[in-house]
């Protein structure tokens, strides 16, 4: 926390930048934009636990006024927790070590359409959904869709190397993104220009998605862009166990089919999300695809996908549990009297790996965290040629907090403890933020030098998002 | 506690959401912060609840920040209605003269005047001119917005009240119906004109009333009984009763598309979507065109609840947001059916479209049109 003297004092200074009304040092409203969408922040809210706040709440307006608010935070030494749309998981926004958090809400505009090179010049803070529905009134689609579309924005999708749920075909953010405007600790403005490739040297905009607000905050970004399609339809299989289904799935990308939609769901996952709409044996695992494009492309990959299915024992569904899902996506992150209830507490281990380790991360994970009574429910979502990720997603209830967190960390670190041991990568989409942030020396192993000397040089004075992705701490 | 066990458990969930409804709530997109949004306000009440923080002045902010447009509820599946929940914390804060002072010149003027504008009672409806028709009896309640700032409201329904065949009555001394005050939490003064009301509109011979205000519509069908004070006769809102006219309406040859404005009261809080747009549709020979946001998506016009009283910059910016998705569908016309909203829109439209409400859509109409009404 700051001391209440300089607090004053910086206050008055960023209020000469943004204005009095964009800026608040008022606990309520710290209060508020504390946290994101992490489920342990989450639990903690409803047990009655407070959590760190900021001194000050900063809303710049502008690249420029960005860049003024982060020379003052690096003169003064104080720390600046970026916030995007405030739902990511991992906790990334909170402002753990207090000074100011510099939420880019206000930055929320379309810059540019470039209709002949496919491309939206955009504002870091546009909420994802308003960015969609803009440029599908121009016939375009992002081709981006995690499932916190309505909740977090560019930035925070640049900042957690995030991936939506059509990633095997559309791509993931980085490969969605051509150029980058980030402001540094200093203030300084440094632009990567939107170019589809080049060979000047590593690319540095890559050193920013994934970033997390450690290395400087994201004010602009050039995405691409996808025509509508003609089509998009729906096939679902289900399969009598996990490895046919994986099998499946390996041999659909190997024949050079790239669906849209590949998501996998174990024996407990397929009972929670599909039994109850649908006639599925039990124990049986169900494969979601979709497919995109015009319509004889559509045909192709329908029935040769449908051919390789059936050759691993698939059983067709058709296409009524795949669409279900896909109209009903945002529905299972909603609050529900049973996921709230007590002191219970749930979380997803977003893990990748390549398809010669994947079963092996799945099963160890799946033990390593049930042993600590957690039901554990599984599905394989953004799947590639080479392996995908897997949504371990666990829920347990305990009798009272202190049991609580601390079961949940047990989880957490047995979990990730297994997938490294396995060979498998401790997040895909996620981030770090907090939750992994003490793995994430072990899991980027000799690498992890190289980011910290990174950090070290851009941001010499430690203000930008200390403690998050393994950088920073504290003491 | 001021909630009951579910209510308070909805709060609980609420406050630890994943911000599923933020997306449309009006007031995210006018301050484009953290605290004026659903998930925050159920946060500031459940600290509440469970003691572990109090609410101070800023919270009451966020509170009376709410428009209860309700637009939260359409996309929230536990539905929770975080107007409702809103309500009920204003009302006690009323009660513990803890409620923002910028509310006070509505509420004295509503004391004194019978109404929000701080304008002469006896000036109320004493400019409306009635025909004479001996029709169906039926009592005009004006509304203080159509009496005071809207007038041509007033009079076209009136005059399309009579071309239908109804004799309309006006009470001769109407006051408040009490939505401004309900919605701010001052349920004891809301009473006050609510009983009045009551009383004169019981008193008088016809057979029902009907009202172009859906904030009056709404306190006199839902609000007033909810405190045991019955009318007795039934009460429409226009667009209901001219939708039951529909083959007597006029038809016109309109010179442009026109979208429809859904009024909260009228639609989220009361299901009346389809009465407007089939009038709409009737009058302009099918020339509706749909926002993006229409029916129990629509967006508030940013002048609920008290919004436009205590933050008109911020109640200004929701309103220029609405006109913008209008805009946007290449309508000339944005009718609404709510007096209310449309002096927000046409304020914030300036000359960028032409906004009415139905009872003027209407009446242009019959000006326009050579097809007889009876
Ligand atoms: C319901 C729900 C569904 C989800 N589904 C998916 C999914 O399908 N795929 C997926 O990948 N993720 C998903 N997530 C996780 C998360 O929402 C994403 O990772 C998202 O990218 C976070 O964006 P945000 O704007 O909410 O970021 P925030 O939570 O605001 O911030 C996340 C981190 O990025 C930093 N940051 C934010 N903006 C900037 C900036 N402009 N410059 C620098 N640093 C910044 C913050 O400091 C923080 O460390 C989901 C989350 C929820 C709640
Ligand atoms: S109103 Fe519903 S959807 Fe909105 S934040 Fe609360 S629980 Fe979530
Ligand atoms: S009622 Fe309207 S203004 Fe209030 S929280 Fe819900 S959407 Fe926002």
């Amino acid at each position: 926390m700051l001391d209440s003297k300089i607090k004053t004092k910086i206050a008055k200074q960023l209020e000469g930048i943004v204005g009095a009304q964009y800026i608040t040092t008022q606990e309520t409203d710290t209060v508020l934009n504390a946290h994101d969408a992490w489920p342990l922040s989450e639990a903690k809210i409803r047990a009655g636990e407070m959590l760190p706040l900021a001194d000050i709440v900063v809303f710049p307006g502008s690249t420029e006024e960005v860049s003024e608010v982060l020379k003052i935070a690096n003169k003064n030494k104080v720390p600046v927790t970026p916030v995007g749309g405030g739902a990511g998981t991992c906790g990334g926004t909170l402002p753990i070590y207090g000074g100011m958090q510099l939420d880019l809400k206000r930055m929320d505009k379309v810059l540019d359409i470039d209709h002949k090179s496919m491309l939206v010049r955009v504002e870091a803070g546009m909420v994802g959904i308003d960015l969609e529905e803009e440029v599908n009134r121009h016939g375009y689609m992002l081709g981006h869709t995690p499932t916190s579309m309505r909740a977090s924005n560019v930035g925070g999708f640049l900042a957690t190397r995030s991936g939506g749920s059509m990633s095997s075909l559309y791509g993931k953010i980085e490969d969605l993104t051509l150029g980058l405007e980030v402001v540094l600790a200093d203030g300084s403005i440094v632009r990567t220009k939107a170019v589809p490739r080049h060979s000047v040297g590593p690319d540095l905009r890559e050193l920013f998605i994934g970033s997390e607000g450690t290395l400087g905050v994201i004010t602009e970004a050039t995405l691409r862009l996808f025509p509508i399609p003609e089509e998009r339809r729906f096939r679902s299989m289900a399969f009598v166990d996990v490895h046919s289904g994986l099998e499946a799935i390996r041999r659909i990308f190997r024949v050079g089919i790239v669906p849209s939609v590949v998501r996998f769901y174990d024996p407990e996952d397929t009972a929670m999300a599909m039994s109850q709409h649908f006639d599925v044996k039990e124990g049986d695992s169900m494969l979601l695809l979709a497919f995109d494009g015009a319509a004889e492309k559509v045909d192709h990959e329908e029935r040769v996908s449908v051919e390789i299915c059936k050759e691993n024992g698939g059983k067709d569904f058709g296409d009524g549990p795949a669409k279900r899902w896909w109209a009903h996506r945002y529905d299972m992150y909603y609050p529900t009297k049973f996921t709230t209830a007590g002191f219970s507490i749930g979380d997803t281990i977003d893990i990748v790996a390549t398809y010669d380790k994947l079963e092996n991360v799945y099963r160890a994970m799946k033990t390593a965290m049930e042993a600590h009574e957690a039901f554990v429910m599984s599905h394989f979502s953004h799947m590639y040629q080479n392996g995908g990720s897997i949504y371990m997603i666990f829920f347990t209830s305990q009798p009272d907090a202190e049991t609580a967190w601390a079961t949940y960390r047990k989880i957490w670190d047995d979990g990730v403890a297994a997938c490294l041991r396995e060979g498998g990568t401790m997040s895909h989409q996620h981030g770090v933020g907090l939750s992994r942030s003490t793995y994430t020396e072990d899991e980027l192993g000799s690498s992890f030098q190289v980011l910290k000397k990174i950090k070290d040089v851009l941001d010499p004075n430690g203000i930008m998002n200390p403690g998050k992705l393994g950088l920073g701490v504290q003491q | 506690m001021i909630y009951d066990e579910d209510t308070a458990q909805q709060i609980r969930m609420c406050a630890a959401c994943p911000k599923m409804c933020r997306h449309v709530c009006p007031t995210f997109l006018a301050w484009r912060s953290e605290s004026p949004t659903p998930h925050g306000r159920a946060l500031l009440l459940h600290q509440e609840i469970i003691g572990t923080r109090q609410l101070d002045d800023r919270a009451i902010d966020v509170l009376y920040q709410c428009l209860e447009c309700s637009h939260c509820l359409t996309w929230c599946l536990p539905e929770i209605d975080i107007a409702d929940i809103v309500e009920t914390r204003r009302r006690q804060l009323v009660e513990e003269g803890r409620f923002p002072s910028g509310l006070n010149n509505m509420v004295d003027s509503i004391r004194t005047h019978h109404n929000p504008y701080k304008e002469p009672h006896e000036k109320r409806t004493s400019w409306l001119k009635i025909p004479k028709n001996d029709g169906r009896s039926l009592i005009y309640f004006t509304g203080c917005t159509a009496a005071y700032r809207e007038n041509s409201i007033a009079q076209d329904a009136v005059s399309v009240l009579s071309s239908l065949g109804y004799q309309v009555g006006i009470p001769k001394d109407e006051w408040c119906c009490g939505s401004p005050l309900l919605r701010t939490g001052f349920v004891e003064d809301a009473l006050e004109q609510a009983r009045y009301n009551v009383e004169i509109l019981n008193s008088m011979d016809a057979e029902e009333i009907v009202v172009t205000c859906p904030g009056c519509y709404r306190v006199l069908t839902q609000d007033y009984p909810k405190y045991g004070l019955e009318i007795n006769k039934p009460v429409r809102h226009i667009a209901e009763l001219l939708q039951s006219h529909l083959k007597s309406l006029p038809e016109f040859e309109i010179d442009g598309p026109v979208t429809f404005h859904d009024s909260c009261h009228l639609g989220r809080h009361s299901g009346v979507y389809e009465q407007p747009r089939e009038v709409i549709e009737r009058v302009s020979k099918g020339a509706l065109v749909e926002m993006e946001r229409n029916r129990d998506n629509a967006m508030c016009c940013g002048n609920g609840a008290g919004l436009r009283t205590l933050f008109p910059e911020h109640a200004k910016k929701i309103g220029a947001e609405r006109v913008r998705q209008a805009e946007r569908t290449g309508a000339k016309y944005l009718v609404t059916s709510c007096p209310f909203c449309k002096n927000m829109l046409e304020s914030q439209a300036k000359d960028r479209l032409i906004v009415l409400d139905l009872p003027e859509l209407v009446e242009m109409a019959k000006k326009r049109s050579h097809v007889k009404t009876d």
